[in-house]
């Protein structure tokens, strides 16, 4: 149990890495680097937790993503950065790089000649699936990253109103 | 109509371009470009209208206690993602509402935010390969699968930069890259390299994802911009198809 837990302590200091990589790639201001390592980290551990605990991996990603896209949120009001400074470098290591690897491969076997009948219906059971799989865990990780950001729009707009309001 | 007038709003009119054509370029959200244009037209006093598409920008700038007014249309710059310029555009804006900048000042402002250094190209190449060796590291890959991954993101990395500089179409950049670093990583499978170096090919590649274009894809279309978001989506999947690509080419010539 106690070596689980660190297993994925442990992952969850690659995911920062992973998200501080494609941070420096973007060309983050430097103020940013730090928090986008710890948000990663907490999307990343967020997913790997919920996964443990026998929840789907598309939903485990949702979550992830939300809390990314949350925590993001609140950064930007600290750090004075637009929140996608933050939510897109930190949600790139949850991308379902192995599944998607997975569905080229099969549907590079798929489109090969040599190919019994027996196997064609399992690659093309399995390549489905993998290929389902990435597009969905896409699909969690755009939209519960974009949901926090567009919630959190509406209230920056009307904090411009007031402020232009009282301003005048 | 007064002469001096209309020069005044061209030249709000070229800021306000040089703004938005920046920011869609480096990266913001349609949604993003059109708040920001319009809190600083706003704050000096201008209404603005765009029209945002992804390789051009329209707007037209209209006096707000006046009748003078100009529309104009320019081309969006292909530079890459630049998170710097997108965060420094937005605080700029809040410092106009605030401290009331002249436009004199916020185009200054501007030749600063486009002229602030890129991180050292060697640790921009070496942090992306640290997050290669991490992308490995979570699919399971342990120990020299770890340094494989590490090495083919630094080279992969390096020659896609290297093909945007001889300005290279960038989809073909993409499956420069994608095929070097794949070349490398199936190399370790070839030689047999640690326990599972499937690993290692199939991290390889993904530091080229496009993360960018793809999740503002998906941010602009729940945003209502529809056009943009789908424009920006099949953008992301014809780079996403231009890594499967350079990834196949390497494994037939492998034969894995």
């Amino acid at each position: 149990m106690v070596l689980d837990i660190l297993m994925i302590l442990e992952k969850g200091i690659w995911f920062g890495f992973a998200a501080l990589g494609f941070a420096v790639l973007f060309n983050v201001p430097q103020r940013a680097l730090m928090i986008i390592w710890l948000i990663g980290a907490a999307g990343g551990l967020t997913k790997l937790i919920m996964m443990q605990c026998n929840i789907g991996i598309v939903i485990a990603t949702f979550a992830g993503a939300s809390l990314v896209g949350i925590l993001s949120v609140s950064a930007a009001h600290n750090k004075h950065a637009p929140p996608l400074v933050f939510s897109i470098p930190s949600v790139i290591p949850m991308i379902p790089g192995a599944f998607a690897y997975r569905m080229m491969l099969g549907l590079m076997k798929l489109s090969g000649t040599a190919i019994s009948n027996d196997n064609y219906y399992q690659t093309l059971a399995e390549t489905t699936s993998n290929g389902l799989k990435a597009l969905f865990i896409l699909l969690a990780l755009a939209v519960g990253v974009a949901i926090p950001m567009l919630i959190s729009r509406k209230e920056t707009i009307k904090k411009i109103r007031h402020k232009s309001d009282s301003l005048e | 109509m007064n002469g001096s007038n209309i020069h005044k709003v061209k030249e709000v009119e070229e800021m306000l371009l040089d703004v938005g054509t920046l920011l869609m370029s480096s990266g913001a959200s349609t949604g993003r470009v059109r708040t920001t244009v319009n809190r600083i037209a706003e704050a000096l006093g201008y209404d603005v209208e765009l029209l945002i598409t992804s390789r051009s920008l329209m707007l037209t700038v209209t006096e707000e206690n006046g009748s003078d007014y100009t529309s104009s249309v320019r081309r969006t710059p292909p530079h890459g993602v630049n998170f710097k310029l997108v965060s420094g555009i937005s605080r700029m804006s809040w410092r106009v509402i605030e401290d009331k900048m002249t436009v004199a000042q916020i185009n200054e402002d501007i030749n600063r935010l486009t002229s602030l250094p890129h991180y050292p190209r060697l640790v921009i190449l070496s942090l992306v390969a640290l997050a290669g060796a991490s992308f490995c590291r979570l699919f399971g890959g342990e120990g020299w699968e770890l340094v494989v991954t590490f090495v083919a993101s630094f080279f992969g990395l390096f020659i896609r930069q290297e093909a945007l500089k001889k300005s290279f179409n960038p989809y073909l950049a993409i499956v420069f890259a994608s095929f070097a670093a794949s070349m490398i990583a199936g190399l370790s499978v070839k030689l047999g390299i640690g326990d599972t170096p499937e690993h290692a090919l199939a991290t390889s590649v993904l530091f080229l994802i496009p993360g960018v274009p793809l999740i503002n894809s998906l941010t602009d279309i729940i945003d209502g911009n529809t056009l943009n978001g789908i424009v920006r989506g099949v953008n992301g999947f014809v780079m996403a198809f231009a890594i499967a690509l350079g990834l196949m080419f390497a494994m037939q010539i492998y034969g894995i």
